[in-house]
């Protein structure tokens, strides 16, 4: 059928002849014109200067949902770096421009994995994000099995380090970060305590690897999962209490992101058992604006609320890039802007490095250009898993500052030692 | 086991469930229509806090008239520029019901790309944000600290309730609104203007749903997709209203309410089932009351009666 109704149709193949034709004169046309100035004579003068080559660099950021309130400010931060690193190669005399294609994933697995389909399909081979380990995990597979790059700015969790990868991480593991929690809770003195934790893949893996190091140190450590996406943790927060209640615990760990962890704040004030309870956390809810409400900034005074989060030690760049990030958006990066920032060059200058837009010559570049990138983040140099390899960690509080309050680092975590400012 | 904490919660977050599903019931009521822009009445209504907050407004009574008054002008508006025409044209109930998960993503977007513009205003992350009116000063008792806001929403919502039960039980426009919902084409063979019913009906559930949305932030917490999240267990208290009962739907609000706190605490302390089951609970408690005994005779509401209509169809 479908060969007879082929041949029986001459009018079709004249037209798919003639078109063929058309499509060969204009390719022929092309190379011939286009491929004159680079055969020239050596040392001629180029009239018209050739026209830059334009990479793209794809991003899937939680612009909603869940992430939103720092997707949003890290979009600004792409943006930024996506200037500067035009700025920077044009200065290098590279005749190149990157171009950012920014998709929202919502915060939500499926849709990352959504994204990064479609800038495949656009051709793009390398992917800034997503954010959280979840979403990582999603895209995995599809990033592998495709040969596209993925850095993601900000996943954490331990049980995504796998070598060989096409995921490089510009973070360090949580199995770092949950040694250096230990260390802090331990060092306030305590050894019971409840882990309040996200039920996913970060949440999940950060107690786990909390728990481990914190039994190490002699304590013991309680985990309690909770749903994410709700819109209320009000329920869960009067479950915890009466947690806290029955084991006797005298601190609290919370592993959150910032607006759930908000919440759990918020309703934790209220409570006559957890507002005497000393809390601590993560570098999930750093940099949430609702922490330094009055009412909520006084209340994680008293308790002395204390967290760690990755930083890179003692980095003049960082400063810089805070003041400069506050005076565009009103806002202090939130956590993990640096890294989002970095990773923009990373992925840009492996591009360069790689000699050729392919997936597989990018996966190569990227840790040799980690190696001797040093960023608003810090030294960029990655470990046999495409993680970070060097990784500090600070350990933030509530401070007043005037009639306001700040986030204020008061302490480090550094290769197994940790050591707290004097206090007044 | 079950402290006062739960118990509070329950009374709360009851409290406002009711708030935000009354409206829908009603809406479904008279209209017929499944609406998702009820979605938008919440979040938009808690933005409308946020932002008066922001600027200094710091008096509930004036953040909730302003906050009702946006929800019920964007009912409202919703009315005449899709529904209505789309009604004049034949449509059925299911393509209204499609018009409005359209308006529902519609109006998601522009709250985005307002706050966006806002952040830049502002220069103050507004995606997620806890509102609170500082004149409202907390209550100890007994050691436990009660937030103004608590009572301030038992107040609203006692208003509310007060208002809404005497416009529809005592005066000629809630005679009209519910001769509509018994039967609107007998309706208006008796002289009911139905289309000026129908916007008084939006403009009140729009309205009430926005209000709803501002105590819901003040209590929990306001993102762009606060309506969103909240979303399930609304349809979850009308549904045990059988979209058609205002009493069963306030019932509703406190079953779904003390499923959430006191069900789940109960069973977390006796069985040591995760908090993180809570919405499972919820919805299990919401089948249960369905399958074992239907509010309102076999199946409650919708799907039964549609069937009923295609048989005579046929």
């Amino acid at each position: 059928m479908a060969e007879s109704g082929k041949l029986g149709n001459p009018l079709k193949l004249a037209a798919a002849l003639v078109l063929g034709l058309l499509l060969g004169i204009g390719a022929g046309y092309a190379l011939f014109s286009g491929g004159q100035p680079a055969t020239g004579p050596t040392g001629s003068p180029q009239l018209t200067p050739a026209p830059e080559t334009v990479f793209k660099i794809g991003f899937t950021i939680p612009l909603s949902g869940e992430l939103s309130s720092v997707g949003k400010l890290w979009e600004k931060a792409i943006y930024m770096a996506i200037e500067d690193l035009n700025e920077e190669v044009k200065a290098y005399g590279l005749n190149v421009r990157f171009e950012p294609v920014v998709l929202d994933d919502k915060t939500k697995e499926e849709d990352a994995l959504k994204n990064v389909q479609s800038l495949n399909q656009l051709g793009i081979k390398i992917v800034v994000g997503p954010a959280a380990s979840s979403q990582v995990k999603a895209v995995m597979n599809y990033a592998e099995s495709n040969k596209m790059v993925i850095i993601s700015p900000s996943s954490t969790a331990p049980t995504l380090a796998i070598p060989g990868d096409f995921v490089f991480r510009n973070t360090g593991s949580d199995a770092l970060q949950a040694k250096a929690l230990a260390a802090l809770v331990s060092h306030e003195g305590f050894s019971n305590v409840v882990v309040f934790h996200r039920d996913d893949e970060y949440g999940r893996a950060f107690a786990e690897f909390f728990a481990k190091e914190f039994s190490a140190l002699g304590g013991t450590a309680t985990s309690m999962p909770y749903a994410t996406g709700l819109s209320d943790y009000a329920s869960e927060v009067a479950g915890l209490s009466s947690k806290v209640q029955e084991l006797g615990a005298d601190a609290v760990v919370l592993i959150s992101f910032d607006t759930d962890g908000a919440n759990i704040l918020s309703h934790a004030k209220d409570d006559p058992v957890l507002s005497n309870t000393r809390w601590f956390s993560s570098e999930g809810i750093h940099g949430a604006s609702e922490l330094l409400q009055p009412e909520m900034a006084n209340f994680l005074m008293r308790i002395k609320f204390l967290g760690t989060r990755p930083v890179f030690r003692e980095n003049p760049l960082y400063k810089d890039f805070a003041e400069r990030f506050k005076k565009e958006t009103g806002d202090y990066p939130p956590v993990f802007t640096d890294k989002v920032y970095d990773a923009v060059f990373l992925a840009g200058w492996s591009i360069l490095r790689a000699g050729e837009y392919d997936g597989e010559a990018i996966k190569k570049a990227l840790p040799l250009v980690a190696e001797k990138f040093y960023g608003v983040s810090g030294w960029c140099i990655l470990d046999e898993n495409g993680d970070r390899l060097m990784q500090d960690y600070a350990i933030w509080g509530i401070a007043k500052s005037g009639d306001t309050f700040e986030f204020k680092d008061i302490g480090s975590w550094s290769a197994g030692a940790l050591t707290m400012e004097e206090e007044d | 086991m079950i402290g006062p904490t739960e118990v509070l919660n329950t009374i709360w977050i009851g409290i406002i469930y009711m708030i935000i599903a009354l409206p829908l019931t009603l809406s479904y009521k008279v209209t017929r229509i499944i609406n998702f822009v009820h979605i938008n009445f919440i979040t938009i209504g808690a933005y409308v806090g946020v932002i008066l907050f922001l600027l200094g407004v710091n008096s509930l009574l004036l953040v909730i008239p302003a906050s009702f008054l946006f929800g019920a002008a964007i009912a409202v508006l919703n009315h005449f520029i899709a529904f209505s025409p789309l009604e004049k044209r034949g449509a059925n109930p299911v393509i209204l019901m499609i018009a409005s998960l359209g308006l529902w993503i519609f109006y998601k977007y522009v709250v985005y790309a307002f706050l966006d513009l806002g952040q830049k205003v502002f220069r103050t992350n507004l995606f997620s944000v806890i509102p609170r009116a500082t004149s409202l000063p907390d209550v100890s008792v007994g050691g436990y600290v009660l937030s103004g806001h608590f009572f301030a929403a038992i107040l609203v919502a006692g208003v509310i309730l007060g208002v809404l039960y005497l416009l529809l039980s005592k005066t000629s426009v809630g005679r009209a609104i519910r001769a509509v919902a018994d039967n609107p084409t007998l309706a208006e063979i008796s002289g009911i203007p139905k289309e000026r019913v129908v916007s008084i009906t939006w403009a009140l559930c729009g309205g009430m749903a926005a209000v709803g949305g501002l105590l819901w932030a003040v209590f929990a917490i306001a993102t762009p997709e606060v309506g969103d999240a909240l979303i399930l267990q609304i349809f979850a208290v009308s549904v045990i209203g059988g979209l058609e009962s205002l009493l069963w739907t306030g019932i509703g609000a406190f079953i779904i309410s003390g499923a959430e706190n006191i069900l789940m605490s109960l069973l977390n302390a006796v069985l040591g089932v995760p908090v993180s089951f809570r919405p499972f609970i919820s919805f299990s408690a919401l089948l249960l009351i369905i399958l074992v005994k239907p509010p309102l005779g076999a199946g409650g509401g919708l799907p039964y009666r549609f069937k009923i209509v295609r048989h005579y169809k046929r």
